[in-house]
């Protein structure tokens, strides 16, 4: 039984990380063979540097990601706030199934609802598609990230309660006040947890933007996809280390940050 | 003293269920005031639509002479302490007291010199930078009183302020709750369902059940003289008996007639008869103006409980001395230890002790061992 443990968790890891492991592998050869390691070069580094089409996918990719998520941790916390203090169950709980359908909806449906009510848009305003690019992509993407950010805010908000509020309308601040001085410092890891996923389901997003997107704003996703139509080149590996490193380098910080806190509460 | 609050005709709701039924009661400045009552009687959303969380149905409610059911909270003169504290975790101990002063735009000067203040009034010097959250409850109890009293309400609000402290720590926070209440002379609203609370601590008591005012008075006054048996039971203990007023000062009851102090009911009218536990002697049966068989004795520290089956109705006494259970005994009642209250919708309901048993303490009790 001992054994049979040992081997299983070497084979899960082995799936894990072998396809990660021969990536990072792979983007160090010097040819441009996906079979043959022929020495170790940077050459696809500094091609994937020298590259402007990567970097403006990038940098898209980036933007898009940033305000994405910002704008619906504005709207997805407002929300939470307004949602814990509806009054009337029914209306609480249709909002809550209402704010969960993107979220549950495949995201083939949602990518083609996107595409089609921006193409009606286009054709009512009779204006081009290229010129709302960005714009259609940042609506979409805080569309379907508007309930991540909910379902980690509310249970914050739910948890918090009304009594601080309370105290702090009592102790004489105004209901805007009150929200900012008080509620939010105490829902603020909530509100962080919400944006980090905003950020990360809008940075990897493929298929919505896939529909949604125009040739003048192109993604890193729809960049690498459009490449393997010809042929990927060493140089998305470069691309998809440097990627895997930063993720790496994120999550051990994190962690590391998490461990100190919990000890520190311990302590107490 | 003036009337610094007054009620006129509070009634609220909540889901079609009334909660206050047409609240009428005036507060004076500088008096502690208790709302006293079992839970559900209407006393914390009483406090709560004077500290504006909560706005009548029909009614007016009055601070210093202006009307104020449509001022928000922040602009209200009035501090709460609430039930849980609601300390804000995100600050520490001097900025959770420092909080309302600098909602107020205080000079730092001000604020360091008020909350010093404060930290030494609660006796929690030294701790200025801690952590709320590693405050015991008492502790924390304190920060709650400062952070309410800093920037000088002229009305405090508590909601069961003590509700979750264990009874020593209640005991020494009650009187030191009165103390900081003389010295800085504002009105304190204070809501309890603890009677002994309310009478040692209260320059007014306020009785409520139902949603509805059943006394107000001193201490004294609604220990003494309650007006109806619901006051009368939940004010300590009561033997409340069916009597018929005879005249002016001749009650019977238990069929003998007692002389008692209290006039001016209709010949033969039906009463109800108060008599404390306290206030009975037992004595030989042939003395006694009442006799009958004890069925319970209880030791209670100061004195025995004893609970005596009279005529089928259960009387409780309680004695110094010690008497056997299914002993014959006799009951002697002076004059002045009878009350005589009008009858009420609450008469019948209280004040017979006949489910009294020590078999339903030790069951609650293996309840209670039971859950831990």
């Amino acid at each position: 039984m001992k054994h049979f443990n040992r081997v299983y968790l070497i084979l899960i890891f082995g799936i894990l990380y072998i396809p990660i492991i021969t990536l990072i592998f792979f983007s160090f050869n010097s040819a441009n063979s996906t079979a043959v390691f022929e020495g170790f070069s940077l050459r696809w580094y500094r091609e994937l540097f020298s590259s402007p089409d990567t970097f403006e996918a990038l940098r898209n990719t980036l933007i898009l990601a940033i305000s994405a998520a910002t704008l619906s941790t504005v709207i997805g916390t407002a929300a939470a706030a307004g949602i814990y203090r509806m009054k009337s169950k029914l209306a609480k709980n249709a909002i809550n199934s209402v704010t969960n359908i993107p979220m549950m909806n495949p995201d083939i449906v949602t990518g083609m609802s996107m595409m089609l009510f921006f193409v009606a848009l286009v054709g009512i305003l009779s204006i081009d598609y290229e010129s709302i690019g960005f714009t259609a992509m940042l609506i979409a993407h805080t569309t379907f990230c508007l309930p991540y950010v909910i379902l980690s805010v509310l249970p914050r908000v739910e948890d918090l309660g009304k009594s601080l509020t309370e105290a702090a309308l009592d102790l004489g601040c105004t209901p805007i006040q009150s929200f900012f001085k008080v509620e939010l410092p105490n829902i603020l890891p909530g509100v962080i947890s919400g944006f980090t996923m905003a950020f990360t389901l809008s940075l990897d997003d493929f298929v919505i933007s896939y529909f949604v997107g125009s040739s003048n704003f192109q993604t890193l996703p729809l960049l690498i996809y459009s490449m393997t139509k010809k042929k990927v080149t060493p140089d998305m590996y470069a691309l998809s280390t440097l990627i895997i490193i930063t993720v790496f380098i994120f999550l051990v910080v994190s962690n590391v940050k998490s461990g100190k806190a919990r000890r520190k509460e311990s302590h107490k | 003293m003036s009337k610094l609050i007054e009620l006129k005709g509070i009634t609220k709701s909540f889901d079609g269920e009334c909660v206050l039924n047409s609240i009428n009661l005036y507060i004076r400045d500088g008096e502690f005031i208790t709302l006293l009552g079992p839970s559900g009687c209407g006393k914390t959303t009483t406090l709560r639509i004077i500290g504006g969380f909560e706005t009548a149905d029909e009614g007016e409610l009055y601070f210093d002479g202006h009307e104020i059911s449509d001022v928000p909270p922040h602009k209200r003169q009035v501090n709460t302490v609430f039930q849980k504290y609601a300390l804000f975790p995100h600050l520490n101990v001097y900025e959770n007291i420092a909080f309302p002063l600098r909602m107020k735009k205080f000079s730092e000067e001000d604020i360091k010199t008020r909350v010093t203040d404060m930290l030494k009034m609660v006796a929690l010097v030294g701790f200025e930078n801690k952590s709320v959250s590693t405050l015991s409850g008492g502790q924390q109890q304190r920060v709650a009183i400062a952070r309410a009293l800093v920037s000088h309400p002229k009305v405090l609000l508590l909601d069961e302020p003590l509700g979750a402290l264990d009874l020593k720590l209640r005991k020494d926070m009650q009187n030191e709750l009165k103390t900081i209440q003389k010295a800085i002379g504002i009105t304190f609203i204070y809501v309890t369902h603890d009677q002994e609370e309310a009478l040692s601590m209260s320059d007014t008591v306020v009785v409520m059940a139902d949603g509805e005012i059943q006394q107000i008075g001193t201490p004294t006054d609604i220990y003494n003289e309650p007006k109806n048996a619901f006051v009368a039971d939940f004010i300590g203990e009561s033997n409340i008996v069916d009597g018929i007023m005879l005249e002016d000062k001749r009650v019977r009851m238990s069929g003998h007639t007692f002389t008692c102090v209290d006039g001016g009911y209709a010949k033969n009218e039906p009463v109800d008869v108060v008599v404390r536990p306290e206030d009975v002697d037992v004595v030989k049966p042939e003395d006694g103006m009442l006799t009958g068989i004890v069925t319970n004795v209880t030791f209670k520290g100061v004195h025995y409980e004893i609970i005596v089956d009279i005529g089928g109705f259960k009387w409780m006494i309680q004695s110094t001395d010690y008497v056997a259970p299914d002993e014959k005994i006799g009951l002697f009642i002076e004059p002045d230890a009878i009350h005589i209250m009008k009858k009420s919708k609450y008469s019948g309901m209280f004040g017979d002790y006949s489910s009294f048993s020590d078999e339903i303490d030790q069951l609650s009790d293996a309840d209670t061992a039971e859950e831990f």
